[in-house]
């Protein structure tokens, strides 16, 4: 089997050079030939996508890309298409991720893009949405409207499936030209998305492309880096600093890094009715997508004094884990990621030796992993893959110490908690940089609209143009029906 | 074995009798044996896990975590290995180790400066089984050969096992004029020209042992200094530990044909030694005309593959993690699992580098950034 | 080898019913704990057994009705084994089945039901009890009582022992539900006249022809029918079935 990445308008397939990727995962295979576009192809697609979008996407309402962008995402939506046949068949393949993650996740996903969560998205970042097509009246006076960028350039990473169509998305709603360039980790869905786009909007297909390059290659980033007034990046952050380093200075750079997550388990909620429901979300947001997204919980702060302690709530998200473990079985890992969870693994095991305080629970070769320690201890990545430290505190209050001086890691934190100290809590986490707080089991299905990493999606993307008062009045004054 | 046999079987109490002295002496006489069948290698393996078991209190909990035991492990395969962290974080010993004649640490590059450390309360297993391997395998039935070493001695070194190797070899296998080419100041080039020279000249087999990284040095200087050799038939090559941040990083073939092309040493010449502080007994391929090569060590330890989260091993032709099983290293443990990918192949297993922690697949903060983060 | 690497504790596994079912363990590959109460020399019998068959196994005296002796068992499995895979309570108070002799309701003091209460539940109760932190810490576990099928139908009325029996299968049913969140299992075996044990042997022909009339299976059970049931409840091939009561009676009772 073999599936093309990638949307290259303008470009016939045997003029482009590809590459084959494969993948294999639960007992099939798949390759996936992605584009190596030359040094011209790449400046002529450039400029073709930048001058479709300045002459067609650029004229088109909001309201009806939100029209288009809402048909693609039905049509991904219905389980007898075609395509989103396919998406189920393969994408579990390319990203190891099992089925039912896939297609719960990309169900879950996809919702957030209909059209009235993208009317969220732009009216949580735009007053008046209006201005994104007409000079608006500013409150101050005068008249503003955003222009979206001439090309936006998106650097997708990892293998989490639909991640790209969240900047993808946002950059179309404001009418930015874009290339999108997807990871060899899940080089698929951007690509489709983007045919579907064209299929229904041939003229708006023409206006955003998806290409390839293997990732950390100067000299093809160079090249896209120095057509792009925006770039959104997502990546590591040696691999940001890379990139940053050739942005050109008069680029926007706007980079997602790396981020961990992590939970608070109010002891007051933790009786004996709600902990076995509670463990079992935890236990979702620790298996959905193996931790790889940068919502992902790692570690889990419980509250003691509740009727079920800390080392009962571990005892019953591991329990939890092993049921899923049946039912969202782990994904096949790399020898270095099996390495990283067994050396997670056998380190608190060690620990384990001189402290009573620390439990390893399961079997060293069970495919997930839950860790309980009775003392405080600072947030720290997990091994990912199922493996998740639950540390006991006093009080949800004493959290925020053991979290502040990782804040350009945080992001977003599940709280279980009674109203008053949800909020108490919150306004401590917020000040510590935590973005995003939502409840157990939502960890990975962020909400529409969401602002990612704490910024506004589509604002960030755009610059404002504002006719002065001084102007309106000036030009009324030479207006030839002046009197 | 004759003698202290029926006690030392695994099964039962009568382990407990073991003594370090009958260990030893059991060890010694299985290294002499020249070869070990399955079965053989087994009893003895259960047996050396019965004295850890029963004297290594940590090793004890470990394999307790673990549901390994003595009532519980059955053939060797299931002995418990450490992960090598554990030399690091516990004082893995039988005999208390305040009392062991010599401690070799690990260079502690790897974990923040933390030293990982092998007790040995006699280094006389360690030498005969460095000494029966060497022979075999480097020396190929030379008595002595003149030797020049790139590496600090075992004085300046102490607690550097491949120091010690290297002396020994020095001592044991070197010809009289043999000398060591790394002092207080580093590579004493002028000096190790000299000897190359006259090695050149004599026409006799000559042998550099030393540490990877100083090969990478002598390159940059011999190509510093425009120079070249090409040492006479039967002359050989020793390196070992990779570059570990201390030279540049070569690539082996590049690093084969350099060493062949600067010192006139064909690349079938060139061994490379795969040890470890964690371990009494070394690896060797034989030459590196092709890379990776295969490894293989003598027949007191064994090799897996292993999946290391679930320790079993996994097929045959598949890549996993390197668990090595050295009967010689009876004091600390001898299963232990290493940070090595390999695969296993007829007669050996190849190399094929560390397998560091992975970076998310996504956009998850993983180890390995979090701790780089960490240190600024 | 289906209990290769596991570790199962069989309670009165010195004779009988529970010496039948340590041997069919070790015979699966696995270590066997063979507890006893007095009769070592028996035990080490079993002990044996189980090696010869191909397993592994250990004897150790405990009376099950005394905590703090239990607990001393469990404390030596942790350190000789580290882990504990399978429980079979098996030990039971002494009972004389006696069909032609056996105490009418009016006649069984309370303290009869007592016996048997502490016989059957209690010796259960604090097994699970010390075993649990072991099993817990491993997030799986299998535990295995022994009840009878005259608490379904009680062909003759042994109150004492019955009654004891059912409430070991309520007792079972709600560890089942409070143990299956943290992956372990807790099933029952209801064996139906097991021929011969100690308990047993006095049984007369009579009453094994008048069960063995209504049997569709048309014969007593052994010690070995049971063990079978035992091993599937025990293992992985039961990883989905909790809180059940499996009879052994060639179809006595079905339910």
């Amino acid at each position: 089997m073999v599936e093309f990445a990638g949307h290259l308008p303008g470009l016939a397939a045997a003029e482009v050079e590809w590459r084959m990727l494969d993948f294999a995962a639960w007992g099939e295979s798949v390759q996936v030939s992605v584009p190596v576009l030359s040094e011209a192809q790449a400046l002529a697609l450039a400029a073709r996508v930048r001058e479709n979008a300045r002459s067609y996407l650029k004229t088109l309402s909001v309201a009806q890309i939100v029209v288009t962008i809402d048909k693609a995402v039905a049509r991904l939506l219905d389980r007898d298409d075609p395509l989103r046949q396919k998406l189920e068949a393969i994408l579990p393949i390319v990203t190891g991720y099992d089925r039912e993650t896939v297609r719960l996740g990309l169900s879950g996903y996809l919702r957030t893009f209909r059209a009235p969560q993208l009317q969220r998205f732009l009216t949580e970042d735009f007053a008046n949405p209006g201005m994104l097509d007409a000079f608006q009246p500013a409150i101050k006076g005068g008249f503003t409207r955003a222009y979206g960028p001439e090309l936006l350039l998106h650097i997708w990473a990892g293998n989490v499936p639909g991640l790209p169509l969240w900047s993808m998305i946002s950059g179309l709603l404001v009418k930015a030209g874009t290339i999108g360039k997807v990871a060899s980790g899940e080089p698929l869905l951007a690509g489709w998305f983007a045919q579907i786009l064209a299929e229904i909007d041939p003229k708006l297909g023409e206006c955003l492309a998806i290409v390839w390059w293997k990732g950390g290659d100067e000299a093809s980033e160079r090249i896209w880096l120095g057509e792009a007034d925006t770039i959104v990046a997502y990546g590591g952050n040696d691999a940001l600093a890379a990139i940053r380093n050739r942005v050109p200075i008069t680029a926007r750079f706007l980079p997602h890094g790396h981020k961990i997550g992590f939970g608070l388990v109010s002891g007051a909620v933790l009786d004996t009715r709600n902990a076995g429901p509670l463990a079992r979300l935890v236990a979702h947001d620790v298996m959905r997508y193996e931790q790889q997204g940068c919502y992902s919980p790692q570690m889990l702060f419980v509250e003691r004094g509740g009727k079920v302690s800390p080392r009962e709530f571990a005892a019953l998200v591991s329990g939890e884990l092993a049921s899923f473990a049946r039912t969202h079985p782990r994904r096949a890992l790399s020898v270095a990621e099996a390495a990283g969870v067994a050396a997670w693994r056998s380190a608190e095991e060690m620990r384990a030796f001189d402290e009573t305080g620390r439990a390893v629970l399961g079997d060293a070769g069970d495919p997930w992993s839950v860790v309980c320690v009775e003392a405080a201890e600072g947030l720290a990545p997990s091994g990912l893959n199922r493996t998740l430290k639950i540390v006991a505190v006093d009080s949800l209050d004493a959290v925020v110490p053991l979290v502040a001086s990782h804040r350009a890691f945080l992001q977003s934190v599940a709280v279980a908690a009674a109203p008053e100290e949800l909020f108490r809590v919150a306004a401590l986490l917020g000040e510590a940089g935590v973005t995003r707080i939502c409840a157990c089991g939502r960890m990975t299905a962020p909400e529409a609209g969401w602002h990612n990493d704490g910024r506004f999606n589509l604002l960030d993307l755009v610059t404002i143009t504002e006719i002065e008062q001084s102007a309106e009045l000036a030009a009324e004054g030479f207006a030839p029906y002046v009197d | 074995m004759q003698g202290i046999r029926p006690t030392m079987r695994a099964f039962g109490k009568a382990w407990l009798d073991v003594t370090e002295a009958q260990i030893i002496e059991a060890l010694l006489a299985f290294i002499d044996r020249g070869e070990a069948t399955e079965a053989a290698f087994e009893e003895m393996a259960l047996a050396v896990f019965a004295y850890q078991f029963a004297h290594n209190q940590p090793y004890r909990r470990f394999a307790i975590q673990r549901g390994r035991t003595t009532l519980t492990v059955r053939n060797w395969r299931d002995i418990p290995a450490v992960p090598i962290t554990a030399f690091k974080d516990l004082t893995l010993s039988c005999t208390p180790p305040e009392q062991v004649e010599r401690v070799f640490m690990t260079s502690g590059t790897t974990q923040g400066g933390v030293r990982g450390k092998s007790y040995h309360p006699t280094l006389a297993v360690w030498d005969r089984s460095m000494l029966v391997n060497f022979r075999q395998r480097f020396m190929q039935g030379r008595d002595r050969i003149a030797m020049g070493i790139l590496f600090p001695d075992e004085e300046a070194m102490p607690n550097s096992s491949l120091a010690h190797y290297l002396s020994l070899a020095k001592r044991e296998c070197g010809s009289a004029d043999s000398e060591g080419f790394i002092g207080p100041d580093g590579l004493d080039l002028g000096r190790l020209i000299a000897g190359l020279e006259r090695a050149e000249t004599s026409g006799e087999p000559f042998a550099l042992l030393g540490a990877s990284y100083s090969f990478v040095h002598l390159l940059d200087a011999l190509a510093a200094a425009g120079r070249r050799f090409a040492l006479p038939e039967g002359s050989r090559i020793l390196d070992t530990g990779g570059f570990k941040g201390q030279s540049r990083e070569m690539g082996a073939d590049a690093f084969y044909d350099a060493l062949s092309a600067a010192l006139g040493v064909p690349r079938r010449a060139c061994i490379n030694m795969y040890g470890m502080t964690e371990l009494s007994t070394q690896f060797y391929d034989d030459g590196n005309a092709f890379c990776p090569p295969v490894k293989s060590g003598p027949h007191w330890i064994r090799s897996r593959v292993v999946d290391p989260v679930t320790g079993r091993d996994v097929p045959e032709g598949t890549t996993g993690v390197l668990a090595h099983h050295d009967l010689a290293h009876f004091n600390c443990v001898s299963a232990i699992l290493t940070e090595d990918a390999g695969i296993m192949v007829d007669a050996g297993f190849k190399l094929l580098g560390r397998v560091d922690g992975a970076d998310s697949k996504g956009c998850s903060l993983a180890v390995a950034e979090f701790l780089k983060a960490a240190r600024g | 080898m289906k209990f290769r690497d596991r570790t199962i504790l069989v309670t009165g596994a010195s004779r009988g019913i529970g010496a039948a079912i340590a041997k069919a363990f070790a015979a699966e590959g696995g270590l066997v704990i063979v507890n006893y109460r007095r009769s070592e020399a028996a035990a080490l019998a079993v002990v044996e057994t189980c090696r010869a068959a191909g397993g592994q196994a250990l004897a150790i005296a405990a009376d099950v009705t005394v905590a703090a002796e239990v607990e001393a068992m469990v404390a030596r499995i942790a350190q000789e084994a580290g882990r504990l895979d399978v429980v079979v309570n098996n030990a039971f108070a002494p009972y004389v089945f006696d069909a032609d002799n056996r105490a009418r309701f009016w006649e069984t003091p309370w303290s009869a039901y007592q016996a048997q209460v502490d016989g059957a539940l209690k010796a259960t109760y604090n097994v699970c009890q010390a075993v649990l932190p072991l099993m817990r810490q491993r997030g799986r576990g299998s535990i295995v009582n022994m009840a009878t099928d005259l608490v379904a139908r009680p062909s003759i009325a042994y109150h004492d022992y019955t009654t004891g029996k059912a409430a070991l299968i309520g007792f079972s049913r709600n560890l089942a539900t409070e143990l299956g969140p943290l992956g372990i299992r807790v099933n029952c075996v209801a064996p139906g006249l097991v021929w011969p044990t100690d308990a047993s042997r006095g049984t007369r022909e009579a009453v094994k022809d008048m069960l063995i009339a209504q049997t569709p299976l048309g014969r007593i059970a052994t010690p070995e029918d049971v063990t079978g049931p035992v091993l599937f409840l025990a293992c992985d091939w039961s990883g989905f079935v909790t809180g059940q009561t499996l009879h052994v009676d060639g179809g006595l009772v079905m339910s």
